[in-house]
């Protein structure tokens, strides 16, 4: 059973393989709708440059509301107003997916070693915070396609074992134990 | 009529000129109340009480005001927040 660790200020998260292989998967679903390719960047995107090149992109491309709803939940309107909910994504859109892309990427190259080894494995030494973002995202991306709500805990407790909805709300509320347990880690507790 | 209006409104004026912009956020089902809380402590500094006190306004009210200020500095705010998940947005503080 997984469980975030921590020691001496050092988080750590050990996983069965089944779980890697669940989280590793809808990080690469959430990288592909982010737009990344299946590549690995060998540039830092933190750096100065790649955030100028990123921005000049922005400028030549049409930056409009993203049509998925799992992507307009990841990159809200900041902005009742349309014009200037548009004029805003313009300008910021490309560094929020950068930034979210960055996370995931990190989680993602941690997951990959465990999947690698084929076996059950500890992620050592991760960034706590980034690993909270990391799975909100994926929580967030998930409660959209499975349209969550107040009731959806019933709802899931009442579903069949051999309805295959059953098992992505499973994912779903796992997702929420494994970050309120890092959140209590995180708080102190 | 008008005078009415004006007295009973809660405007502060002086708010309105080095203020004019405040960021909201809104409640949604997914986000778990104790990480709104820790967003709220991360991003705002603000005290542990204060941010709960907010978090719950977000979850009892459907959404809290959680930073005035300039528009670029309210765009700061809305954009960190969209970083960490949560549904905000800005409009004017004339509009709340």
């Amino acid at each position: 059973m997984s469980a975030f660790a921590r020691e001496g200020g050092i988080y750590s998260l050990s996983l069965t393989i089944d779980e890697a292989h669940i989280l590793i998967n809808l990080v690469e679903q959430l990288l592909e709708l982010l737009g990344e390719g299946d590549f690995h960047p060998h540039y830092d995107e933190s750096d100065t440059f790649a955030h100028l090149m990123a921005q000049l992109r922005a400028a030549s491309e049409e930056i409009t509301v993203p049509e998925d709803p799992v992507l307009l939940r990841l990159l809200p309107n900041a902005y009742a107003d349309p014009e200037a909910a548009a004029d805003f994504r313009r300008f910021t859109e490309p560094t929020l997916r950068m930034k979210k892309k960055r996370i995931l990427m990190e989680v993602r190259s941690a997951l990959e070693v465990i999947v690698e080894g084929g076996e059950a494995g500890v992620v050592p030494d991760l960034n706590a915070e980034n690993w909270l973002l990391a799975i909100n995202d994926l929580r967030l991306a998930l409660s959209v396609r499975l349209e969550i709500n107040p009731e959806s805990y019933e709802l899931f407790e009442a579903l069949s074992e051999d309805d295959p909805q059953k098992a992505i709300y499973a994912v779903y509320f796992w997702l929420g134990w494994l970050q309120g347990s890092l959140l209590t880690l995180l708080s102190g507790g | 009529m008008a005078s009415d209006t004006l007295i009973e409104s809660n405007i502060d004026i002086s708010q309105l000129v080095d203020k004019p912009w405040t960021t909201v956020v809104w409640d949604d089902p997914v986000n778990l109340m104790n990480y709104v809380t820790f967003v709220f402590v991360k991003i705002f500094g603000f005290s542990e009480e204060h941010a709960h006190t907010l978090m719950m306004q977000v979850h009892t009210e459907g959404r809290a005001a959680v930073s005035t200020g300039s528009r670029e500095e309210m765009e700061r705010d809305v954009q960190r927040l969209h970083e960490h998940g949560l549904w905000a947005t800005l409009q004017r503080s004339d509009k709340i």
